[in-house]
């Protein structure tokens, strides 16, 4: 069986719920979906939708009427409540309304979308180069980071329904999710005063900076050169063996201090590596890592994670087929692992009128 | 009353991958015993930023953001005697947490099967870079490693440009978000069939997870910070150094509300950035949301200490701690009305052993002075 087995979850996504009420559908849940009436593209819908089924509104009465039944309601209207669900949902129920900001703050009520919720989170300012704008993450991480917090909540619900007899309701800000995820730049501030800034694929620690990301025979690898005297020692070790080391032979890293070396040294330092790293290839670079312990992770494309034999392995990626339209995609579909999960429906379903919903029932 | 009221966790965990999904479950209630020890330092008491002294242990304000309302026991996990006490924490338990290199916890054993024979309905809740299985179990990665992995370098940036990390470990913030789902569903479970198990979150899953509507694109294509469902979506120049506010424009409406408040004829990047860079970032903020168009901030770390809706909603709780003083630290992001819980201080290495060993455990107040003073408790 699944965990969430029989529990009927009314989701009215805007964005906001998408990634939770998928999260919950991906644990068993019975997980009925309205989508906003400008919706979202067929990817989109894909990713995010597959395994709940969808409501199509044909009647707000029958809306509300599942709402009163339902054992959690995920509300992530952006624009107002347009069905009236805070009026009906009973005593029993788990209302989580997700709001893009606090009910009663001064931004209470401002239009709200993935990508300004992002630049309120304090972390786009610190992604991207120092002469460019700044960078949003991939995909829509405001939304997912909601999302999950909203599945969160409403399981936390659950559990205090189990022990009182009685659902509740709860308030969910976005932009705190979003900030939530930003554990360095306030903190930062707070105690030492700095505010952060973009620094590119450059990692800033003390009064230098060492690369990220290097360029090597067939693609990027990530790595660094940071105070970690034995991982120094163990790349230092490999470009010995093939006559590479040049003057990091000469090094004692166990009292040198990498932050606290000057910047044209490092520069000197990083060339030797970057040649390196340069004429070997993706697989060579990530064995050594694995080997003697470099820290150093290949850089996957997309179409790299797909192949990946681990992930294949994990049955990370499912295949997930459109109702309507036949269309196929290849998603994400558990969410960790566990001996006693099932797979869900790996559909995205044709519209049901919520006046002909028959789910829920026993 | 918290939501999580009574429920008991066992916490192994360090440094952020683990420590962030505790903090979520202390927060709602549940208590926490975070089991470290002097001998083998959670990595995060030595992160920064730093109260004071960087060699005092209890003065990573890091450490005490992700450790919110829990109580801390030092354990030598190397120590026989200390294995001792950790199973009979283990026996209290409703969920045991670690996100130890592969194969730790089965060494010093308190491996899945181990901890069953201990209490049969336990939960076990690990999280990893790649997670317990699969050729790359045991893979030990560093901060960004699941970014790496799962496509989020490569995504990030511009068509054309090369990888880009992160500006943090965002696979250390995912993942526990996914660690603290799953121990929830495993509790629901339990209560259903009385059945305990094994979780295994890796980190490069939930971050694939999380940009699950790229992979679901037939050719996945990196876009900076445009997104083609929308009229007008990206970062535009505001009046002084370095300051940016985004805008995103859904519909004609909010496009022709756009047109009006900026004084320009279309919108196209170049009149926008013109247009944006004469005004203040939050003035434009509240000029564009009154006219009902979705714009942005772009906030830095002073701008989101100072925030006045972050602070209208209790967002940084003022906890006084013993040597950080008057500090602030992050609440959830919601309010369950019902059962709102609360968030405490982070605790001081070692500052609960003889009320969770002796008072709560109900060990021998006599022997556990004695493990304490020849290092087991330590």
């Amino acid at each position: 069986m699944s965990m969430l087995a029989g529990l009927g979850v009314l989701e009215i996504a805007d964005g906001m719920t998408d990634v939770g009420g998928r999260m919950l559908a991906e644990l068993g849940a019975d997980v009925a979906v309205v989508l906003p009436e400008t919706q979202a593209n067929r990817t989109r819908r894909l990713a995010w939708h597959h395994g709940k089924t969808i409501i199509s509104p044909d009647d707000p009465d029958a809306i509300r009427a599942l709402a009163a039944k339902a054992d959690v309601v995920l509300d992530g209207q952006r624009e107002g409540d347009r069905f009236g669900l805070g009026e009906v949902v009973s005593d029993d129920t788990i209302y989580i309304r997700v709001s893009p900001f606090s009910t009663n703050g001064p931004y209470a009520g401002r239009p709200a979308t993935d990508l300004t919720l992002f630049a309120l989170s304090g972390l786009m300012h610190v992604t991207g180069d120092p002469k460019r704008p700044p960078l949003k993450f991939p995909g829509q991480q405001a939304y997912a980071l909601s999302g999950i917090q909203a599945a969160t909540a409403a399981l936390l619900g659950l559990q205090a329904r189990r022990r009182t007899g009685k659902g509740q309701r709860a308030d969910l800000s976005a932009f705190q999710s979003a900030v939530l995820s930003n554990y360095r730049e306030a903190l930062m501030y707070e105690w030492t005063g700095r505010i952060g800034r973009r620094h590119g694929n450059l990692l800033v620690r003390g009064k230098s900076g060492v690369r990220q990301v290097w360029p090597c025979k067939d693609g990027y690898v990530t790595w660094s050169m940071i105070d970690n005297p034995s991982m120094m020692r163990a790349v230092v070790s490999v470009l010995e063996e093939k006559g590479a080391a040049g003057e990091l032979s000469q090094i004692d890293w166990d009292n040198t201090l990498v932050a606290d070396t000057p910047q044209e040294t490092i520069e000197r330092w990083q060339a030797i590596i970057a040649d390196f790293f340069a004429s070997h290839t993706r697989e060579e670079l990530g064995a050594w890592s694995l080997k003697t312990g470099w820290g150093l992770s290949v850089i996957y494309s997309p179409q790299d994670v797909r192949d990946s034999e681990h992930l294949k392995a994990r049955g990370l990626f499912v295949e997930v087929v459109d109702e309507e339209t036949g269309a196929t995609a290849s998603v994400p579909g558990p969410l960790f692992h566990s001996a006693v999960m099932d797979a869900p429906r790996r559909t995205l379903s044709r519209p049901v009128p919520a006046s002909g919903f028959t789910g829920w029932e026993g | 009353m918290g939501a999580l009221d009574g429920l008991k966790i066992a916490d192994f965990s360090w440094v952020g991958a683990g420590p962030r999904a505790t903090k979520d479950l202390a927060d709602n209630g549940a208590t926490v015993i975070k089991i470290e020890s002097r001998k083998r330092l959670d990595l995060g008491r030595m992160s920064p930023p730093f109260a004071g002294n960087p060699k005092d242990v209890d003065g990573s304000a890091f450490f005490a953001q992700t450790n919110t309302s829990k109580q801390s026991v030092t354990i030598n996990l190397s120590d026989p005697r200390g294995i001792e006490i950790a199973k009979k924490l283990v026996a209290w338990a409703d969920v045991v947490v670690e996100n130890f290199g592969a194969g730790f916890m089965e060494r010093i054993g308190l491996g899945h099967q181990a901890l069953k024979e201990i209490k049969p309905n336990i939960i076990l809740a690990s999280v990893s870079v790649a997670g317990r299985t699969g050729p790359m179990a045991g893979f030990r990665g560093y901060g960004n490693s699941a970014a790496a992995h799962s496509g989020h370098a490569w995504l990030t940036g511009e068509a054309g440009s090369p990888p880009q990390m992160p500006p943090l470990a965002y696979g250390d913030v995912v993942a526990p978000m996914f660690l603290t789902v799953a121990i929830l569903a495993a509790l629901e479970h339990r209560a259903r069939t009385g059945e305990g198990q094994h979780i295994d979150v890796s980190q490069i899953e939930p971050m694939v997870h999380v940009i699950a509507d790229l992979y679901a694109q037939d050719e996945v294509e990196k876009t900076g910070n445009d997104d083609g469902d929308f009229i007008v979506h990206g970062v535009f120049p505001a009046l002084g150094e370095d300051q940016w506010i985004a805008i995103a424009v859904e519909n004609d409406v909010q496009a022709q509300a756009l047109k009006r408040e900026l004084g320009i004829a279309n919108l196209d990047r170049e009149a926008i950035s013109t247009a944006t860079s004469a005004h203040d970032k939050f003035s434009l903020f509240d000029r564009l949301a009154a006219a009902g168009v979705p714009a942005g901030p772009v906030l830095d770390g002073k701008n989101v200490l100072e925030n006045p809706e972050l602070a209208a909603a209790g967002h940084f709780v003022k906890l006084d701690h013993p040597v950080m003083g008057a500090s602030n630290m992050p609440a959830p992001p919601y309010v369950l009305h019902g059962t709102p819980g609360k968030v405490e201080r982070a605790p001081c290495l070692g500052e609960h052993n003889r009320e969770v060993l002796i008072d709560m455990l109900g060990l021998d107040a006599n022997h556990i002075e004695t493990l304490i003073s020849e290092g087991s408790l330590a």
